[in-house]
């Protein structure tokens, strides 16, 4: 057992609101720079929908993650040999409109415009080639809330596991039903990009398992871009680096969460360390698609069991660092509770950015002013709204997005996963409902927390860190303690006598 | 190296012990470099690929009473540093060399001592040069110029300095001037003598201990001859064109075929595809 420390995250979609704030707040602290115009760290899509860069999860174009080939796990991208020979030209890289050509708009001739009969406009401004783009055609977020739909979300690989027929009926629907899905890395166990990476310039921090591309060392092969397939590292035309979300480590180090988990106005996001054993992360990487999700939950460890506790104190791990794993809200939501399920797990480089999937309304018409599920209530027009009530909540084979799409997203197609974390997502709501406006019989209680195999006690304290958690509930940020982590490679003392404390680099005074 | 950690300074030390050994055995073995101040010897070495006595002109003019027509001094200055006299604008000099269609005298890089007794040699009435070569075989002097065929002596064969017309469309190597407009054309029958002792820096140094025979100089003679009289024919340079865009065309089917299936946008083509599906 080598027990390892990672600092990893929730996203509650069923309480995202597709505001963007978070990507604002990380485009302002961290790519606004010359070159990184097009990149969102962070990014929100509307499911359905083909996301940001266009089609991502198109792993046939794009060659992004890992596959399995005669038993042995290997880069989808290329093998050794045929990476060298791609090394001057990687193929498979997306370009720039398949990002978006980024702009800005001319607010300056909204004050200096000449005197004339129009309303003076701010024209939209290439921020590549600064010049006026008239016909903008795409942008990181153009199928949001399904404005491109009859295009987008049709093209959205997900859908490819259902039938034709389910497909008619979602693009009826595919006006008035989506969700949001935010995005930043996942800091995976079994990153693509750093496995693809010719001049080994990225590196998984021992520490807290923040992904970080070395600017120094990075050599502009743009393998990383191709090799994530969650299309996480994005080249910097500018610095002829490639650059990704860094967890905003220096927040991090200073006990402040990310800038997206603090300015989420939704508060869908949770922050928090997770033990995991990395003895068996190959394993894990190499089961078949359909226990993907069991193997990695199986892979991470329970903070409490001594045996753990003990081999985490092997590794270095700090008491400190063990308590903030116990403590963890992300622990609660993947292993513990088993709510949360990592975003397309058949990409195997085990994503440690884990997301609840949304509550989504259930196939239905509204007939006589009822809103009437299929064969739950029959033709009584006057019963109470409670007798649909249970069919509606509970009829996951009516949800209007078919449980299939999800199992694409979230589970490597195994539908039985996220039927498990949907019955208990039920079991909360009914249990809820039943406490505060009471038109649940205790039976119906008891039979959702049935389905859902759950019990009071853990419907409470789901529903309190799902509804009602405060800041340091959801953000229990671990003391990443650099000034330990540092001496592991370098002896604090020795650069006091060479330069001083609060300089990085050693001053080079003596020239050879 | 770990940051923090000093640079060690040991990894010259072998690097000086090599150099030190280098230098001792280079200056302790080295040959001298050959000065020889015998007269005839030198002007065996250094004169006869331009120069005869008494056998007629060759690149350059018979020498043959040469102490009598011109001062001591100037002769001294001229075979020291013809290069400087010419620039100088001396009228002999001048004169000289448009006689002998412009090929200047090279500077050989002789020492004073050397030239007293190349002026002696020349003083004392001795004859030299103008022997007479065997007939050339244009066809051996190919295969000699562009190696099939090896030098006697070991020298390397022309080609891989030299370029000239009539060895195939890519030519030979570029280092030394292209002999097509620079071997016979330039110097006429001397270019015959020429080959047997080039006195030039360049040539000398690698001829030196490595002569031609008189037949493989008759046949190169007789090949460069031929090759020089109608320059590079225009075929060749078709056959260069030719080559190129056949390269050039090679390389990009070959590129095509290994990266024929890259990515080539997916958004535009995305769109293309659902917007046609939709029409039908």
């Amino acid at each position: 057992m080598d027990i390892r420390a990672h600092v990893s995250m929730v996203f509650h979609l069923d309480k995202c609101i597709g505001c963007h704030t978070c990507s604002i707040a990380c485009k302002n602290i961290w790519t606004d720079r010359k070159g990184t115009e097009y990149m969102w760290w962070n990014n929100v899509e509307t499911k359905p929908g083909t996301g940001y860069p266009t089609l991502w999860e198109d792993q046939e174009k794009y060659k992004g993650g890992w596959e399995k080939k005669n038993g042995d796990l290997k880069l989808k991208l290329h093998s050794r040999l045929k990476g060298l020979g791609n090394i001057f030209y990687n193929p498979f890289l997306p370009t720039l409109d398949d990002y978006y050509e980024p702009w800005t708009y001319d607010y300056e001739n909204l004050f200096n415009a000449p005197e004339g009969d129009d309303q003076p406009t701010a024209r939209a401004i290439s921020m590549v080639t600064g010049k006026p783009m008239d016909n903008i055609e795409a942008g990181p977020n153009w199928d949001d809330d399904l404005g491109g739909s009859p295009i987008y979300a049709r093209n959205d690989v997900n859908l490819d596991e259902l039938t034709e027929d389910e497909r008619e009926q979602l693009n009826e629907l595919e006006r008035v039903v989506f969700f949001y899905l935010p995005r930043i890395c996942n800091h995976c166990l079994n990153p693509g990009c750093v496995a693809a990476c010719p001049a080994g310039a990225i590196y998984k921090r021992g520490e807290d398992g923040i992904v970080l591309i070395a600017q120094d060392k990075c050599r502009a092969w743009r393998m990383c871009i191709s090799g994530c397939p969650y299309k996480k590292t994005y080249y910097n035309w500018a610095s002829g680096k490639s650059e990704k979300c860094i967890l905003c480590y220096p927040r991090l180090e200073s006990g402040q969460p990310p800038a997206c988990f603090h300015s989420c106005v939704g508060r869908i996001r949770y922050l928090g360390v997770l033990l995991y054993d990395a003895d068996q992360i190959e394993k894990c990487a190499s089961v078949p698609d359909e226990e993907l999700v069991a193997a990695q939950r199986a892979m991470i460890m329970d903070p409490f069991d001594p045996a753990v506790i003990a081999a985490a104190k092997k590794n270095k791990i700090s008491d400190a660092m063990i308590a903030s794993a116990q403590n963890s809200p992300v622990y609660k939501f993947v292993k513990k509770w088993g709510l949360a399920l990592p975003l397309h797990p058949d990409f195997r480089t085990l994503p440690m950015l884990y997301y609840v999937p949304p509550m989504l309304p259930v196939l239905a018409k509204t007939k006589d002013g009822n809103y009437d599920v299929d064969g739950a209530k029959g033709e009584n027009t006057f019963a109470p709204l409670s007798a649909s009530l249970p069919a509606m909540l509970s009829s996951l084979e009516k949800a209007r997005m078919p449980i299939k799409y999800m199992a694409s997203m979230f589970s490597a197609g195994n539908v039985k996963v996220v039927e498990d974390v949907y019955r208990k997502l039920i079991a909360v709501r009914i249990f809820k409902r039943a406490q505060t406006v009471k038109d649940y019989q205790q039976a119906e209680v008891d039979a959702a927390l049935a389905a859902g195999k759950t019990d009071a006690e853990e419907v409470e304290a789901i529903f309190r860190l799902t509804a009602l958690p405060t800041y340091e509930e959801r953000f229990v940020v671990p003391p990443l303690a650099r000034e330990v982590a540092v001496e592991a490679w370098e002896k604090p003392l020795d650069r006091k006598t060479d330069a001083g404390f609060g300089v990085r680099n050693k001053i080079n005074r003596r020239k050879f | 190296m770990t940051k923090g950690e000093r640079p060690s300074t040991i990894w010259f030390v072998p690097l000086l012990v090599f150099a030190l050994v280098t230098a001792v055995t280079g200056i302790v073995f080295a040959k001298p470099l050959a000065q020889t101040s015998d007269g005839e010897a030198l002007f065996k070495e250094k004169c006869v690929a331009c120069h005869t006595i008494g056998g007629g002109d060759l690149v350059g003019p018979d020498l043959q009473g040469v102490a009598e027509r011109r001062s001591n001094e100037w002769l001294t200055q001229w075979i020291l540093a013809p290069d400087q006299v010419l620039a100088s604008g001396d009228p002999i000099a001048a004169e000289l060399l448009a006689k002998y269609k412009n090929v200047p005298m090279p500077n050989l890089a002789l020492t004073p001592d050397q030239v007293d007794s190349l002026l002696a040699y020349m003083g004392s009435g001795a004859t030299i040069g103008g022997t007479v070569l065997p007939t050339g075989d244009a066809t051996r002097g190919k295969a000699l110029f562009v190696g099939d065929k090896r030098f006697e002596n070991s020298g390397p064969q022309c080609m891989s300095c030299h370029s000239i017309a009539g060895i195939g469309a890519l030519g030979g190597g570029s280092l030394g001037p292209d002999l097509t407009a620079n071997g016979y054309t330039k110097y006429g029958e001397g270019l015959a003598a020429f080959l047997g002792a080039p006195p030039t820096v360049t040539m000398n140094v690698v001829w030196k201990d490595t002569p031609l025979t008189p037949q493989e100089q008759a046949d190169l003679f007789a090949f460069m001859k031929n090759a020089s009289v109608s320059g590079r024919e225009p075929g060749a340079l078709l056959q260069i064109a030719l080559l190129a865009i056949l390269g050039a065309a090679a390389w990009i089917a070959l590129a095509q075929f290994y990266w024929g299936k890259r990515l080539k946008g997916v958004r535009r083509p995305m769109i293309e595809r659902t917007l046609a599906a939709a029409q039908k």
